[in-house]
């Protein structure tokens, strides 16, 4: 008996899924790996490309020590992980609330505006809404000052003082992204199969008891996907704030990212930059890796 | 009565063909300097100011008698020392290096700038009247100059100039300018202070960035006879005189309007234009964005003089451009710059450039009575430019680094964040550090700012 075995035919060569995936996989490569191995070797190396005569020689972990016992960099450091607690939480909140109230049946039409418009403040570009701050909290004839004497308060010199300038980066910040915390849960409540609400309805009329028990669920994995892009994006989110303080007054407003491009490309100190950078995506890491195991081992 | 109609027609003809010379004879020369060169190509970049919104207006006549085409990106001044940098390290398209006095140790030191010895050597392409010495020498020597060679030409200038509301000065008593800071601070300002009304007596922009560390902190030590670096380019902060100067600073806030700390030069000047302060010290450049009715409410009110003088005398601010052959160019195009550079800077469209919103480095353009006459910036601005100090900020390439510490911590002494004498030693620590990495120390680099 021959026992040949045909293979089947699949319409396809054997090499045919390896030239679907090269674009995708040329292109990582190119703009997402190249550059993050060059900076890699970078941060290795005394590379300031405003030195040429001076050579870019290898020193080791020369660079790192300089970050890592530079008093300006944890400073920097700390003030971005101050931006990020006070204001992730309040766009959680603020998103979440926003997401129940276009959960709630009818005014369907209502709603659907209300869905489109949440995506205006997400499209704005990080310089306009720093120029939209600029005006909005300049002291003489911005709106922020204008409400607050309507309340009957005096002006607040929002972008002079260190206070007031953190406020304002925040509102802004909280401004723009309080929609994409919004649009993240509303996607998770409609997750939640309709039965299982409904019952829920009937045994309680405690809403809050709903969200904990039924939706929050449902919510978790939204929420640890927020967390860690809003991570990554505070660690890195430099224009809106540099158009509207540029890390000042004294450094009230440095965020990392505002410090990281003055000794990248003021200083051009690329080595020390690099060294930065690597260490932030670091530490990005790490905190993402947290979150995965915390809220979705919560999740499930 | 014939005869002296014709005399005097011909006095009119003669005087006009002696002004029409220069011109013409620029024309001669240009033209057939250029005549192997058309169709060449020069890039450069521009800033969104007024001096270069003048050349552009005469770019057309410059192109048309030389077929040199010259394409220009206008960017943001925080962003033009990344871009050239960038585009000389990689060897990029710029044609022409615009060279902010502060940036002209960096550029020369790395070999970016041909000397303009090297280029003037070759006559064919150098115009008859190039006449350096028609240059302020302040201007040439800060502008362009870097221990000793000249690279570049003196384009687009600037001095620190005191511009007031004169009106405001007469209602409070005054029918002349301040002459000293003290009598600034002593006399003037308390006159115009009111806060309830948000009037004030002065505006400082102090906006962290360039604009605090130039514009504001170095403003108040040569004039009181201090200085950043002494002349071991060791930190003179600590110095009476300069400490004299940072308090005088702080003591002066009081009269400025809240939120000065966040004021860049368009709040500044904006703050006068719109009434709610008496006096600023300012940029020569801004005086046409002064006189303009759609941006200013100060119309004949508008007064110009020299900045005040300290303890140590009249040092007023001192900023500006020039413009440099950039040495990655090819030898054509390196020839077509050098063209376009010297038109630029000549005598011979000095008058247009000014009448066109431009600040010229040229002295024989002020001594014009029409232009005297139409800009009341100039007699103040000629003044401030008969004496100054070149290294107002140091034009080492060191800079950057060390207007990034001053920035800072010049901010947080304005905030009251730290005390002056605090923050002071802070930045001298910093930036001897600064110094002592770069090799300035040990021999390595000449002590040149």
């Amino acid at each position: 008996m021959s026992a040949t075995q045909t293979k089947p035919n699949r319409g396809y060569g054997r090499w045919t899924p390896l030239w679907f995936l090269a674009p995708a996989v040329v292109t990582l490569f190119a703009i997402g790996i190249y550059p993050t191995l060059f900076a890699l070797v970078t941060s290795f190396r005394r590379y300031n490309i405003a030195r040429p005569r001076e050579g870019f020689p290898f020193v080791g972990l020369e660079n790192y020590v300089a970050v890592l016992t530079d008093s300006t960099f944890w400073a920097s450091l700390g003030l971005t992980a101050q931006f990020y607690l006070t204001a992730l939480p309040i766009q959680v909140v603020l998103g979440l609330i926003v997401a129940l109230l276009l959960h709630k049946p009818g005014m369907g039409l209502l709603k659907s505006l209300a869905r489109v418009t949440l995506v205006v403040p997400l499209a704005t570009t990080y310089a306009v809404v720093g120029l939209i701050g600029r005006l909005i909290f300049n002291r003489d004839f911005g709106v922020a000052n204008q409400f607050l004497s309507f309340a009957g308060f005096g002006p607040v010199d929002w972008l002079s003082t260190p206070n007031g300038a953190f406020a304002a980066i925040v509102i802004m910040d909280v401004w723009q992204w309080t929609p994409f915390c919004a649009l993240i849960f509303l996607a998770g409540l409609s997750m939640v199969p309709g039965e299982i609400e409904e019952a829920a309805r009937l045994e309680t009329s405690s809403k809050l008891a709903l969200l904990r028990h039924v939706q929050l669920p449902y919510l978790l994995p939204g929420l640890t996907a927020v967390m860690i892009l809003r991570s990554a994006d505070v660690l890195k989110l430099f224009d809106m704030v540099f158009v509207m303080t540029r890390g000042g007054p004294g450094s009230a407003t440095d965020l990392i990212s505002i410090y990281i491009q003055r000794v990248g490309f003021r200083i051009f100190d690329l080595g020390t930059a690099s060294a930065q950078a690597i260490l932030l995506l670091i530490l990005t890491i790490i905190i993402s890796r947290l979150y995965i195991r915390v809220l979705y081992r919560e999740a499930h | 009565m014939k005869r002296a109609l014709r005399i005097c027609a011909s006095v009119v003809a003669l005087a006009a063909a002696t002004a029409a010379m220069p011109v013409a004879a620029m024309a001669d020369w240009l033209e057939d300097a250029a005549k192997p060169l058309k169709g060449t190509e020069v890039n450069g970049i521009f800033l969104d100011r007024p001096g270069y919104r003048a050349i552009i207006k005469l770019l057309p006549e410059f192109e048309k008698k030389t077929g040199i085409k010259v394409n220009y990106e206008i960017v943001p001044y925080e962003n033009a020392r990344e871009k050239e940098v960038l585009n000389f390290t990689s060897r990029g398209d710029l044609t022409m290096a615009l060279v902010d006095l502060v940036w002209i140790g960096e550029f020369a030191e790395n070999g970016w700038l041909v000397p303009v010895d090297d280029l003037a050597k070759d006559k064919a392409i150098t115009d008859p009247n190039l006449n350096l010495k028609g240059f302020f020498p302040l201007l040439l020597d800060a502008f362009g100059s870097w221990g000793g060679t000249v690279y570049g030409l003196p384009f687009d200038n600037y001095s620190g100039l005191l511009f007031y509301n004169s009106c405001k000065l007469k209602e409070a008593g005054f029918d002349k300018p301040p002459a000293t800071w003290a009598e600034l601070k002593d006399v003037y300002a308390p006159k115009l202070t009111d806060a309830s009304k948000n009037q004030y007596a002065y505006a400082l922009q102090s906006r962290r960035g360039e604009t605090q560390s130039a514009d504001s902190f170095m403003r108040f030590l040569w004039p009181f006879g201090g200085s950043l670096l002494n002349k071991e380019f060791k930190s003179n902060l600590l110095s009476k005189e300069s400490q004299a100067g940072l308090n005088f600073r702080q003591d002066l806030l009081k009269y400025m309007p809240p939120g000065v700390v966040s004021f860049d030069h368009a709040e500044a000047v904006n703050a006068l234009a719109q009434g709610q302060v008496a006096m600023i010290t300012e940029w020569s450049a801004f005086y046409s964005t002064l006189t303009d009715p759609a941006t200013s409410k100060l119309g004949d009110c508008l007064a110009v003089a020299p900045e005040p003088a300290g303890p140590a005398g009249r040092l007023p601010a001192l900023g500006g451009f020039s413009l440099a052959v950039a040495a990655q160019a090819t030898p054509e195009q390196q020839k077509a710059t050098w063209l376009f550079i010297q038109w630029a800077t000549s005598e011979a469209i000095a008058k247009a450039y000014v009448e066109a919103g431009g600040v010229s480095g040229r002295m024989a353009v002020y001594e014009d009575p029409a232009i005297k006459a139409q800009y009341k910036f100039v007699a103040p601005m000629v003044a401030s430019w008969q004496a100054g100090v070149p290294e107002y900020r140091p034009r080492f390439p060191a800079w950057p680094a060390i207007s990034e510490v001053v920035a800072e911590w010049g901010s947080k002494i304005e905030l009251g964040e730290v005390s002056v004498e605090a923050g002071s030693k802070e930045i001298g620590t910093r930036m001897e550090a600064i110094l002592q990495k770069d090799g300035y120390y040990d021999g390595k680099k000449k002590l040149l700012q």
